[in-house]
């Protein structure tokens, strides 16, 4: 009985393949013209907050170096650390001075320690009184007031509203 | 004599560029890239707020200047206050079809930035019941000029002669941030 032999193909182990990489590059080339038009050129970067829709601007002016406060429906933050809570657009009554309902007593602390730390009182934004302000757009002015004045009497005056670009 | 030999050269003949090379400068732009990247623009408007100290210097300072031009944004209009050799001149910006007329206000600050063109300051005193979406569009309509014919002469001390700009009111101050 003669048994036929089974059909092997060659196969050359130490073979070598080109990938294809014409639709990588293309793919590559497009990713990079957009990551280039969105690069940011500013020294400062701000991090939006999650709870604070911020208002348009036409301003193309870019951020310097300050201290930042942001300001929600719900907290007033300075960086990440909630200074005051704020409820219905308004201050808590046991954060205001009770003769000055204006006046945010643990913003001018923090602000207040800021001006006489001895690593921060030197910095230029410090000396300067630069203040970096998120606030929602639906607050009413009464309340962005409130920081403000608070700010300025900490030797703070020098007011910088972060907006959005565009419509 | 010899003849040279002609070399054969196939013009239809096609050949594999090697990407590689590149595609390894990309894959490791891309993450650079990413990482600096504003996928959200924001940028800032440049305010100041009076200081205690400070305002009281400048209340003194201020008697000598001519013109004053502030802004009082109420809930149902807005008002442009010209202060002018102590003259007060009262102009009313009402509402228009329930919102504030943004339109009009700017056309009217193009007005008095023509006839008062050293005035850069602006006093906005807006009520407490204002929401800050509308300050700053009220402000974006202050600084500058939209239509970019329109320009505004400003003297240049440098160059000792009168230069156009677009700006009318950049330097905006909450006027009423002390008040009680």
């Amino acid at each position: 009985m003669s048994r036929r032999r089974r059909y092997e193909p060659q196969v050359k182990k130490n073979s070598t393949f080109g990938l294809n990489i014409t639709s990588m590059t293309d793919m590559f080339t497009i990713m990079l013209v957009f990551l280039l038009q969105s690069y940011s050129t500013s020294d400062v970067q701000i991090n939006p907050e999650k709870d604070i829709r911020l208002p348009s601007s036409a301003s193309m002016t870019n951020a310097t170096e300050a201290i930042k406060l942001s300001l929600s429906g719900n907290a007033l933050k300075m960086d990440e650390t909630k200074i005051a809570d704020v409820k219905n657009a308004d201050f808590l009554p046991q954060d205001l001075e009770d003769k000055d309902t204006n006046f945010i007593k643990p913003l001018f602390q923090e602000l207040d320690k800021i001006a006489k730390s001895e690593d921060l009182k030197d910095k230029a934004h410090v000396k300067e009184g630069r203040i970096l302000l998120q606030a929602d757009k639906d607050l009413p002015y009464a309340t962005l007031r409130k920081v403000m004045y608070t700010a300025s009497m900490a030797g703070f005056p020098q007011l910088k509203l972060v907006t959005m670009v565009g419509e | 004599m010899r003849r040279a030999r002609k070399i054969k050269v196939d013009h239809n003949s096609e050949f594999e560029l090697d990407l590689a090379p590149l595609l390894a400068v990309m894959v490791k732009l891309v993450p650079v890239l990413l990482v600096s990247s504003a996928f959200v623009q924001m940028m800032v408007i440049e305010t100041e707020l009076p200081q205690v100290v400070n305002e009281a210097i400048q209340r003194q300072e201020d008697q000598k200047t001519p013109t004053n031009v502030a802004l009082e944004v109420d809930p149902q209009s807005i008002r442009i206050v010209i202060t002018e050799k102590g003259q007060e001149k009262v102009e009313t910006i009402a509402m228009k079809d329930g919102a504030y007329d943004l339109q009009g206000l700017h056309s009217k600050l193009v007005d008095i930035k023509k006839a008062h063109p050293e005035v850069f300051k602006l006093e906005l005193n807006p009520d407490g019941k204002v929401p800050y979406d509308i300050i700053v569009k009220i402000m974006d309509e202050a600084r500058q000029a939209r239509d970019a014919k329109i320009k505004f002469p400003v003297f240049d001390t440098k160059q000792g002669k009168n230069v156009e700009t677009n700006y009318m009111f950049p330097e905006i101050v909450f006027a009423n941030t002390m008040e009680g």
